[in-house]
């Protein structure tokens, strides 16, 4: 015991304490700095959204997809293939269809979707409607009629429905992000629809 | 020599004379002899009843005498006096005596002359009857209404009591909500390349229909008077506010194709070929007591399409097609309701048409006729009896 009440008591023991402590306060310190420049590199990061998840990943190779355009001769529908590297995310894979048929201009056909119109974001809720969100110019560029507002709304369903045949039920267009009523002031596009 | 000279010139003008000949033999066939046209005979339902072979006769169209007993009395029989040219009739327990060339109908058993506008002729060696006689004295013996369309050929023979009904209910007055679609500076709806706008037809077809309403005793009232711009929820204010009894909203349609075209007929139907996820709420308040909901008129919103539907097949050569789907300009009216696109301002043919004020004046009366008989189904109807 007595050794033991001496060593405490050494001026030797006390500088080992001492130096110790600074060590285990130097170790903190290091820590929380490296903690910290970490938080930064994740801040400067893009956010991750989770549909954009598997992006990263490598695509796999091009498939055909179908999209509809109006034959003028036929005065009808009329399926068209483009070959395209889907991701494997749906609400993903939507907006990429959705942008090719937005996008699409092929001889002898008619896009029904007005010159202009932008696909601004894509949803698939847990209840299988996709919201299908475009800019105004998808309701101010409608050339007028019933005929050719349902012509328009029908490629977009035919689309959708065709690529999502299990994993969609609804769809329910938005312009710049608001539920709308009408397109052209016929058809009643207020709530989700479907064939 | 001379005479063998004139002989080659003969023969180098004998394709030049037999082309000659042939013109003239297809002029005598066409225009020396009155043209035949098929004229067809419809019913109320738009149903073909019969089929004649016409003669245009000094601009006016007359049938053969047996085409009465397919379409007005099967036990009509006739006699033609040929010296006397003289035409003896006896249907419904009557005898009619009309002479060739005299528009004068001696009614015998009535003792009684009545006046024709076109008298009966002998055309190819047979006496015929000017539409004329359809027209107006068939009408007579028995209770029909017979509408004559002279650009299809069509003749319509519907019962008197379909188009007049009982009497009964000529104290109330049937209301109807004529809806010109778009309107103002900043809807002027689609245009035509002939410069047409739908703002502007519709609303002429809406005011003429409204003007010829006046002899047949409606009431219509119209959503905008003029060009003027009417937001949806200010027209389903008024509309529901005159608390009508029919609702027809006009438009004019386009398409990305030229070659679309003819008349489209819409109802509301959330669950029609455009299926929306709200559906139908049939709304039903306390006490089983309807509220107001344009989804419990959809039975009555397809007795009246289904009436113009065939009034319309009626008057315009192209099929009429009755489409359901969710309606935006139908989905809060309180009253039984239709959209009627009156023609593709994108095809010429039918932007021709509907610049044409006599098109139009025809469009309105048909549009009237399906007013007047569905305002008579409701009145012979049992459920409005029991009412």
């Amino acid at each position: 015991m007595d050794i033991i009440r001496k060593i405490i008591h050494s001026r030797l023991f006390i500088l080992w304490v001492i130096t110790l402590v600074v060590i285990v306060i130097l170790l903190a310190i290091t820590l929380l700095l490296i903690s910290n420049s970490k938080k930064t590199v994740v801040v400067d990061a893009p956010p991750v959204l989770p549909h954009t998840a598997n992006t990263t990943k490598e695509l796999p190779p091009s498939i055909q997809v179908k999209l509809f355009l109006y034959d003028p001769t036929l005065s009808e529908l009329i399926a068209v293939y483009v070959d395209l590297r889907l991701y494997p995310d749906p609400t993903e894979r939507l907006k990429q269809i959705i942008t090719a048929l937005v996008n699409e201009t092929r001889p002898n056909y008619r896009n029904p979707i007005p010159g202009g119109t932008k696909l601004n974001e894509v949803y698939i809720d847990n209840q299988m409607t996709a919201y299908l969100d475009f800019s105004h110019h998808l309701a101010d560029g409608q050339i007028g009629g019933t005929t050719a507002e349902v012509i328009t709304v029908t490629s977009i369903l035919n689309t959708v429905f065709e690529a999502f045949p299990d994993k969609i039920r609804h769809v329910q267009i938005l312009i710049d992000g608001e539920e709308v009523e009408k397109l052209g002031g016929h058809l009643d596009i207020s709530n989700p629809l479907r064939f | 020599m001379k005479t063998h000279n004139n002989y080659n010139s003969l023969l180098r003008q004998y394709p030049f004379l037999i082309l000659i000949h042939l013109i003239l033999i297809i002029f005598i066939k066409t225009h020396g002899y009155a043209q035949a046209q098929t004229v067809r005979f419809v019913n109320i339902n738009g149903e073909v009843i019969a089929e004649a072979e016409s003669v245009l006769h000094n601009k006016s169209v007359y049938l053969p005498v047996d085409i009465i007993k397919d379409v007005f009395d099967p036990e009509m029989t006739y006699n033609y006096h040929l010296p006397k040219k003289q035409l003896i009739l006896k249907t419904k327990d009557k005898e009619i005596r009309l002479r060739m060339g005299s528009k004068t109908v001696n009614i015998v058993t009535d003792k009684k002359n009545v006046p024709i506008n076109v008298p009966p002729q002998v055309i190819q060696g047979r006496p015929m009857l000017p539409m004329n006689f359809f027209q107006d004295i068939l009408p007579i013996f028995d209770d029909i209404v017979v509408l004559y369309n002279p650009n299809l050929q069509r003749v319509r023979i519907i019962p008197k009591t379909a188009w007049e009904g009982n009497n009964d209910e000529a104290g109330k007055q049937f209301i109807v909500i004529i809806d010109p679609g778009h309107g103002g500076a900043e809807d002027n709806g689609c245009k035509g390349q002939n410069g047409l706008v739908e703002k502007d037809i519709v609303l002429a077809v809406a005011k003429k229909i409204q003007s010829l309403s006046k002899q047949e005793g409606f009431i219509i009232h119209l959503t905008r008077e003029q060009d003027q711009y009417r937001s949806r929820i200010q027209r389903v204010q008024s509309t529901n506010k005159n608390q009508g009894q029919l609702f027809i909203s006009l438009h004019c349609n386009a398409s990305y194709s030229e070659n679309q075209k003819g008349i489209r007929l819409y109802i509301n139907n959330p669950n029609g070929q455009l299926r929306s996820k709200a559906g139908i709420t049939k709304v039903i308040g306390q006490k089983g007591i309807n509220i107001l909901n344009q989804a419990n008129y959809l039975k009555q919103s397809k007795d009246y399409a289904t009436i113009l539907q065939n009034e319309l097949n009626f008057f315009t050569e192209d099929k009429i097609t009755l489409k359901e789907f969710p309606m935006i300009a139908l989905a809060d009216v309180y009253m039984p309701a239709v959209l009627l696109e009156l023609g593709f301002l994108s095809n010429t043919d039918d932007a021709t048409k509907l610049a044409n004020p006599d098109y139009i004046s025809e469009l309105a009366k048909s549009i009237l006729r399906s007013i007047k008989l569905y305002e008579t189904s409701i009145n012979n109807s049992p459920d409005t009896a029991n009412e």
